[in-house]
């Protein structure tokens, strides 16, 4: 049975539709992450689920139960806050007890609650302070205390490491993907970092414009983008697209042609956009011509800016320590089992027929 | 280098001169209009002095004997903490009342918000004349209505007995000073995150809740600030009362500041009201160090 469900769900702010068609089910104990450039909507459907905000249409139900009319507080649900949101004039232990107080739950109860969760997030030697008197990744902690100690059905977080530093943010990411395999409850989680997407969810859903682009594991969305957004979303540096003309075998774009297999692609002749990720255009050997206009070193690895006789620009992966400079001329190859194409549109579809075998195999340089 | 590092220390004792020499200015229009006639309001409570002609007698601390000895001074001080006590927590509660009233998306809210203003604006001489005709014994709306809606089958003497006359002077006093409670509250009420309430509503915390977990903490400064003010104001205030009811009947409404005025420009002992005027103050400098003290660690 599924934990979570939004059934064709639409919002509205007067005349503006932030949200449209939205259906998404998870499953319990899923970690499923929303992903999606700023103002695609995620908080809002976050808040829709947590009762905040209530959808224009559409149904939402926790636990089979329908709660389009239930009351954040009635829920079963816990939430993080981007901002945190701790009541400034409590201690930390109030803090984490506030929600079993409000719940009538005893008071030793509520210490030994409230003792267990300190104890799982590290908290204890500061539960006596004022969150004031707390670092940013200690009043995160003390959010999430605050979302755990109740035990809820479903944990509902709002990019609760954005205002945290890198390496703090790495840190937290280990602590919640260890902290969900603990609990095994369901968590949303609202990003728009798709590396904490891509490394904590199992499933993430990305949005894009109020509506959903493709739900599926962080291996499909990277490995079988449903559209040529989420393919250019999913992905640093972000998956080449170069439009041309797809006519028997080969795709062409001026005076570039890559053979095709056909069998591959469910598309017709005619106009179409090719993808490969940089990782997939070598360098070295082929029988596209190009010129190296930048190359970018990462440490292990090389970014590197192409241009082909057209101008088009294409970014190519490659191991670091290769001896490239800017103005050579070299010959690139497309890897073939690599290559996605996609309908010509802005949001055109994916049209590869074999699900898997666009699947890269990881490469160690 | 080696030059900027030898000026620092010269450069501070510039900016420290030119610092003093910035509220010199401040310091002496202090002096003159707060601490000379402090000064002199304890010189003169040491005189026994005839108010018309400024001429009068050293007596010592004769006039301080009268006012520990006397009957006036503690009447006038229990009226005036009546007074204070009433009015200030009733502006408190209406003001925090319209406040939260007001914080609310209701249509009329910007009209209502200029409205409420209108009692801080309007001269207390135009407020209390017409709340004189409201309270009028004989042709006043009160008296009216509340014989119209029979909740009074008499006509009551608003103004002219006892406890109505207090009464009556804490309702014109909260109704003329509740809209500075609104604005100094409304103003910290719209700071308030809304996350906290959202987090709130999550937890589990109902309306009433909400305003005594989330509400209530976050007002705790602005109020401390809101009573102090009002307090001060209050406990001094004179023209309100003096023409609402001149201190009657008899001297149940004469606050502190009546007092003073009475003695001074009635029976004409300038002396002993200044001996009365550094009592109050005396008064009202213990209350704030309790206040302060109270609240000040926080
Ligand atoms: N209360 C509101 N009234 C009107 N429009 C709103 C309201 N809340 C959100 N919106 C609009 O709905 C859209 C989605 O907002 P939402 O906050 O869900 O974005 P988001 O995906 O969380 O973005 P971000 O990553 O910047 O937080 C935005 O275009 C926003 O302007
Ligand atoms: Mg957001």
């Amino acid at each position: 049975m599924a934990d979570v469900t939004l059934k064709n769900v639409r919002k509205s702010f007067g005349t503006f539709t932030a949200l449209e068609n939205l259906d998404i089910e998870i499953r319990s104990g899923e970690f499923v992450a929303l992903l999606g450039p700023s103002g695609c909507g995620k908080s809002t459907t976050l808040r829709m689920l947590a009762g905040l905000e209530f959808p224009s249409a559409g149904e939402i139900s926790i636990d089979g139960r329908v709660v389009n009319d239930v009351a954040p507080g009635k829920r079963d649900i816990a939430m993080v806050f981007q901002s945190y949101a701790l009541y400034p004039h409590m201690t930390v232990g109030q803090n984490i007890a506030y929600p079993l107080r409000k719940r009538g739950v005893p008071k030793d109860e509520r210490a030994a609650a409230v003792q267990k969760a300190a104890e799982l997030l590290q908290l204890e030697p500061l539960l006596d302070r004022k969150p004031a008197q707390l670092s940013g990744g200690q009043q995160q902690r003390v959010a999430l205390g605050r979302a755990l100690v109740r035990e809820p059905k479903v944990f509902l977080l709002d990019e609760p490491l954005s205002n945290l530093d890198a390496k703090l943010r790495s840190y937290m990411r280990a602590e919640l993907i260890e902290l969900h395999r603990r609990l095994g409850k369901t968590m949303v989680y609202v990003t728009h970092d798709q590396l904490e997407a891509m490394t904590m969810a199992d499933r993430i859903a990305v949005m894009h414009g109020g509506r959903l682009q493709q739900f599926d594991t962080p291996d499909a969305v990277y490995n079988r983008p449903a559209n040529r957004f989420v393919a250019s979303f999913i992905g640093t540096p972000s998956m080449n697209q170069i439009e041309g003309t797809l006519a028997g075998d080969t795709f062409t774009r001026g005076a570039m042609t890559v053979p095709l297999d056909r069998a591959r692609f469910a598309a017709e002749d005619g106009p179409c956009v090719m993808g490969v990720r940089p990782e997939a255009v070598t360098i070295g050997t082929g029988h596209v011509a190009a010129t190296i206009r930048l190359v970018e070193n990462t440490g292990h690895e090389l970014i590197v800016s192409l241009a082909l006789e057209d101008g088009t620009r294409l970014l190519s992966r490659v191991e670091a320590g290769r001896r490239l400079s800017i103005g050579q001329t070299v010959q690139i190859t497309f890897e073939p089992d690599a290559i996605h194409l996609f309908a010509p549109e802005d949001d055109g579809a994916r049209l590869n027929t074999d699900e898997d075998a666009s699947v890269i195999p990881m490469r160690s340089h | 280098m080696t030059v900027a590092t030898t000026n620092t220390p010269l450069l501070e004792r510039q900016y420290a001169r030119l610092g003093a020499l910035l509220i010199a200015p401040t310091i002496v229009v202090f002096s003159l209009v707060i601490v000379y006639p402090l000064l002199a309001a304890i010189y003169l409570s040491l005189f026994s002095i005839y108010t018309p002609t400024l001429e009068g007698d050293f007596v010592g601390f004769a006039n301080y004997w009268d006012l520990l000895s006397g009957r006036e001074f503690w009447n006038s001080l229990r009226v005036t903490l009546v007074w204070t006590v009433g009015t200030l927590s009733l502006q408190i509660v209406l003001g925090v009342g319209m406040a939260l009233l007001l914080h609310q998306n209701i249509w009329f809210r910007s009209l209502a918000r200029s409205l409420v203003l209108f009692p801080y604006f309007l001269s207390t001489v135009v407020a209390v004349l017409v709340w004189r005709w409201l309270f009028n014994d004989l042709y006043g709306a009160m008296n009216h209505g509340l014989m119209q809606l029979g909740i009074l089958d008499m006509p009551l003497d608003w103004l002219g007995s006892m406890p109505n006359a207090m009464i009556g002077v804490i309702l014109v006093g909260a109704w003329k000073y509740f809209p500075f409670v609104v604005i100094a509250v409304l103003a910290r009420l719209q700071t308030i995150p809304d996350h906290l309430y959202e987090a709130a509503r999550i937890d589990g915390a109902g309306p009433i809740a909400r305003f005594w977990d989330v509400t209530l903490p976050q007002l705790r400064s602005v109020l401390v600030v809101i009573i102090l003010l009002r307090a001060i104001w209050d406990f001094k205030e004179f023209d309100l009362i003096y023409l609402l009811t001149g201190g009657g009947p008899v001297t149940s409404t004469q606050t502190l500041s009546l007092l003073v005025y009475q003695e001074a420009f009635a029976l004409n002992q300038m002396g002993q009201a200044a001996a009365y005027s550094v009592g109050m103050m005396l008064v009202m400098l213990v209350f704030m160090l309790v206040y302060l003290r109270k609240t000040g660690g926080r």
